[in-house]
C-alpha cells in the first residue's frame, strides 16, 4: 500500500490580495471598537469602562449609530426564509425536532409539511400516530425557515416540491459563516451533480435526478443505485467544498464550480493534502478576481 | 449541549461491522482497552485511563457523628461527577440520568459489597468514626465510563492512608502524617465492574463498548466481580431481553477479566509503593508521557527569482505538452486492471549488473553508468509490464522524491524512476 510521507514544513499561507474595497475591520474578543460614547451596542459587544469592546471574533458592522460585532465562527442564526438542511432529531407529537446547527433545536410542525400523495386536507389523528413512517429519527431534509420563536428556535417548513426528505447522496458539515446567500440555494451544477447549499452550513451533494418526478410532497426518496461516475463526481465536489472551507472562502455555485475545473487535474484523493489545496483554492480565487473585474 | 446525532450511514457501518465480528478499533470481542493506572502524589489519588475514557478518584476522610442505627460503624460516601470537561453533552450541576445511574451502580458495587471493614473506621464508639469520601471524575468519554469508575475507586481506596489515632483514656489524638505513618484502609476484597453492550436484541454482545459503540447499543449489562468469582453486583438496563445462557456466559467472561484487571491493580500499587520507598519522583505529572514530533522541520527551499520571465518563456517553448491524467483503468483481460505502464523489474538486473561493474570507479561515475545503461535497457523491452515494482529504498536515501508507483505515461516519469533506481542500485553496491 502506498504511504505518502513528508517532513513537517514551516508553511507561509498565501492569499491573494483582496481589493481595498473589500478590507474587513476584524477584531478579536477584547478589542476596543470605539471609545466614542455616542454609538448604540449591538450584538457582541460590551461596554467596558465607557470604551465599546468587542465580545467576539468577527468583522464589526456599523448601521448608522448602531456597532454590532458579527462572529466568524457561530451557530446557525436563522432568518426568515433560509434554506436549511437538517436530520430528524426527535418525533413528537404533530411535530418534529430537527438538528440545523443552531443554538436549539428547529421545530418542523405536521401543519408545516405535504402528506404524501399531495393532497390537501385537514391533519387526522391518524396522520399523528403515523407520523413516524413519513420521518424518523435520523432522516435528513431539506426546509425552509418559516418564522422565529421569540426563544431563537427555528420553525421549518417544507410546503413546497423542492423541499422535502432526501435522499441518497453526501452531507459536508461547515460552518455557516462561509455560505454565500443568493436567490437561489438549489443548484443543478453542470459537471453532473446537484447541490443544495443550507445557510446552517449543512451542503448537500446528490445524483442529478434524470427526470423531475412530480412527488407525493417530498417524501418520495429514489433507492436506485448511483453510477460510479456520478459517485466520482460527488466525492471530488464533496473534497473541493473541504478545501474552500478550510481556506475560508464563500461558497457558492460558481466558487464550487471553478473550484471543481481547477482540481480536475489531480485525483480525487489528492485534493485532501494540504498542499493540493492550496494550489486549488488559490487557482479558483484567481479565476473569481478575474470574472469579477 | 446536545450531542450532535449520529448519521444513519455511520449507525449502518457500526451495526455492520459488529454483526461481522469487526470493531471500530480492531479489537476483538471479548477485549479490553489498554488501561493505565496512574497515582498522584498525595495517597488517595488515581487516575485511571481505559483507552481514550479518563477518570480521576480522590479519596479523602474526615472524623464525624456517626449513624445512629450503627454507632460503631464508619461511615462510606461515594460521589461520581459527569463534568463537562468528559463530553460537550454532560452539564454541569445537572443529575442527568446517566450520572444517577452511574452514582447508583457506584455504590452497590462498593458499599452493599462491604468490601471495606467499616468497623475498623470506628474510633470511638457512638461519638466519633471515620467518613471515608470517594470522589470520582469523569475527565474524558470515550465510552464505558463504569469499568473506569470502578476501577479507580477500588484502587484510590487500596492506596488510600487514613491519619493514625491515638486514644489516651478520654483524650483522643489524630496524628499528622509527619508524626505517625498513616495507616491502610483494610479492604476486603476488590470489586471490579465490567461492561457487556449488547445489540440486535440480545443477539451480539461486546466488552467494554467505545464511546460510538455505546451510541448504538441496545442495552448494556454490568456485573460487578471480585477476584474470589464472587458476583457483588449486576444491573440490566435499556430494557433488552437476556437468556440465561447469556447472563451465565457473561458471568463467566467477567470472573476472567476481574482477575487480569486486579493482578494489573495490585501491580500499580506495588510500582508506587517501591517507587515512594525508593524516594523517587511519584505523581501524576511524572506519568505523563512526552508526545513529540522527533523528525526535523524541513526549511523552505527559497526560490531564485531574477530573470524569471526569460528563464520560464525558454522553458514554455522547449518543454512538451502536460501529461493527461489517467481517466481510468485499462483491463486488458477480464478480472485485470491496468494502470499506466509499470517500471520494469529490477531484481534480475541487478545480478547482471553486480557482474559487469567490477572495478572500483567512484560513486558517481557508476550511478551516470547505470543510469544510461538503465535507459537503454528500458527502451530495448517491450512495454505493458503489469507489475507494479514495489521500491523499498535504503533508510539512508537522501534523496527525497516521492516515487510514483502508478507512473504517468511519459519519458519524464521515467527518467526520474530510472535515475533513483540508478542510485539505488548504485548505493546498494557501495555496502558490498
Amino acid at each position: 500500500m502506498a504511504v505518502d510521507m513528508r517532513l513537517p514544513t514551516v508553511k507561509n499561507s498565501m492569499s491573494l490580495s483582496v481589493s481595498a474595497a473589500g478590507r474587513k475591520d476584524l477584531v478579536v474578543p477584547g478589542d476596543v471598537i470605539t471609545s466614542d460614547t455616542g454609538f448604540m451596542r449591538g450584538h457582541g459587544t460590551y461596554v467596558d469602562e465607557d470604551k465599546l469592546t468587542a465580545s467576539v471574533a468577527g468583522e464589526v458592522q456599523r448601521v448608522d449609530k448602531l456597532i454590532c460585532v458579527r462572529p466568524l465562527k457561530t451557530r446557525f442564526n436563522g432568518e426568515v426564509g433560509d434554506v436549511v438542511v437538517g436530520r430528524i432529531t426527535e418525533v413528537q407529537q404533530k411535530r418534529w425536532k430537527v438538528e440545523t446547527n443552531s443554538r436549539l433545536d428547529s421545530v418542523l410542525l405536521l401543519s408545516s409539511v405535504n402528506l404524501p400523495g399531495g393532497e390537501l386536507r385537514r391533519r387526522s389523528a391518524e396522520d399523528e400516530l403515523t407520523m413516524r413512517e413519513y420521518l424518523h429519527e435520523g432522516d435528513l431534509i431539506s426546509a425552509e425557515v418559516q418564522s422565529v420563536f421569540s426563544d431563537g428556535a427555528l420553525s421549518l417548513h417544507t410546503r413546497s416540491l423542492k423541499y422535502g426528505k432526501l435522499g441518497q447522496g453526501v452531507l459536508v458539515q461547515l460552518s455557516p459563516s462561509l455560505i454565500k446567500r443568493q436567490k437561489t440555494h438549489f443548484h443543478n451544477l453542470p459537471c453532473g451533480a446537484s447541490i443544495i447549499l443550507g445557510n446552517n452550513g449543512f451542503v448537500w451533494l446528490y445524483p442529478t435526478p434524470r427526470q423531475q418526478e412530480e412527488e407525493a410532497g417530498g417524501f418520495y426518496t429514489s433507492l436506485e443505485p448511483v453510477s460510479l461516475s456520478d459517485r466520482e463526481v460527488i466525492s471530488r465536489l464533496r473534497n473541493c467544498l473541504l478545501a474552500l472551507a478550510a481556506h475560508k472562502v464563500f461558497l457558492y455555485d460558481t466558487s464550487v464550480l471553478y473550484c471543481y475545473e481547477s482540481s480536475l487535474q489531480h485525483q480525487v484523493k489528492d485534493i485532501l493534502k494540504p498542499e493540493v489545496m492550496e494550489e486549488i483554492v488559490m487557482l479558483t480565487q484567481q479565476k473569481l478576481l478575474e470574472q469579477e473585474s | 449541549m446536545k450531542d450532535t446525532p449520529l448519521s444513519n450511514c455511520e449507525r449502518d457501518f457500526l451495526l455492520k461491522a459488529i454483526e461481522e465480528k469487526k470493531r471500530l478499533d480492531g479489537r476483538q470481542t471479548y477485549d479490553y482497552r489498554k488501561i493505565k493506572i496512574t497515582f498522584g502524589t498525595d495517597y488517595g489519588c488515581c487516575f485511571v485511563d481505559l483507552g481514550q475514557t479518563r477518570v480521576m478518584a480522590q479519596v479523602s476522610c474526615e472524623l464525624v457523628a456517626p449513624k445512629e442505627s450503627r454507632p460503631n460503624e464508619g461511615i462510606m460516601f461515594f460521589n461520581l461527577e459527569l463534568s463537562p470537561m468528559a463530553s460537550p453533552a454532560f452539564e454541569q450541576g445537572r443529575q442527568s440520568e446517566l450520572s444517577v445511574k452511574l452514582n447508583r451502580q457506584l455504590e452497590r458495587c462498593l458499599r452493599n459489597s462491604k468490601c471495606i471493614d467499616t468497623e475498623s473506621l470506628c474510633v470511638v464508639s457512638g461519638e466519633k468514626v471515620w467518613q471515608i469520601r470517594v470522589d470520582v471524575h469523569t475527565l474524558n468519554n470515550d465510552g464505558n465510563l463504569m469499568d473506569a469508575a470502578s476501577v479507580a475507586a477500588i484502587s484510590a481506596l487500596c492506596h488510600f492512608r487514613r491519619p493514625d489515632v491515638g486514644i489516651q483514656g478520654e483524650e483522643i489524638t489524630v496524628y499528622s502524617p509527619e508524626e505517625r505513618d498513616p495507616i491502610p484502609l483494610s479492604i476486603y476484597h476488590m470489586p471490579i465492574s465490567v461492561s457487556f453492550a449488547f445489540f440486535q436484541q440480545g443477539t451480539y454482545l461486546l466488552v467494554d463498548p467505545c464511546e460510538r459503540e455505546e451510541r448504538v447499543m441496545d442495552g448494556l449489562l454490568m456485573i460487578a466481580m471480585n477476584k474470589h468469582r464472587e458476583i457483588c453486583s449486576i444491573q440490566s438496563s435499556g430494557g433488552i431481553m437476556l437468556l440465561k445462557e447469556q447472563v451465565m456466559r457473561c458471568s463467566k467472561i467477567a470472573s476472567v477479566k476481574v482477575s487480569e484487571i486486579t493482578e494489573l491493580i495490585n501491580k500499580a500499587l506495588l510500582n508506587d509503593k517501591t517507587a515512594r520507598k525508593a524516594g523517587g519522583r511519584c505523581g501524576f505529572a511524572e506519568s505523563m508521557p512526552q508526545e513529540r514530533i522527533t523528525a526535523l522541520k524541513m526549511d523552505q527551499t527559497s526560490v531564485e527569482m531574477t530573470d524569471v520571465s526569460e528563464t520560464v518563456s525558454s522553458i514554455v517553448q522547449t518543454a512538451e505538452a502536460p501529461p493527461q491524467t489517467v481517466p481510468s483503468p485499462l483491463v486488458p483481460v477480464p478480472g485485470v486492471g491496468q494502470i499506466g505502464e509499470g517500471l520494469r523489474n529490477t531484481w534480475g538486473l541487478e545480478e547482471e549488473e553486480e557482474e559487469e561493474e567490477d572495478d572500483g570507479e567512484s560513486s558517481g561515475g557508476d550511478s551516470v553508468a547505470e543510469v544510461t545503461k538503465m535507459e537503454k535497457e528500458q527502451h530495448k523491452d517491450d512495454k505493458s509490464r503489469k507489475v507494479d515494482v514495489v521500491e523499498i529504498l535504503d533508510s539512508d536515501e537522501e534523496e527525497e522524491e516521492v516515487v510514483i508507483l502508478y507512473p504517468e505515461t511519459t519519458k519524464k516519469a521515467k527518467n526520474t524512476g530510472s535515475g533513483q533506481k540508478g542510485a539505488a542500485t548504485s548505493r546498494k553496491q557501495q555496502k558490498k
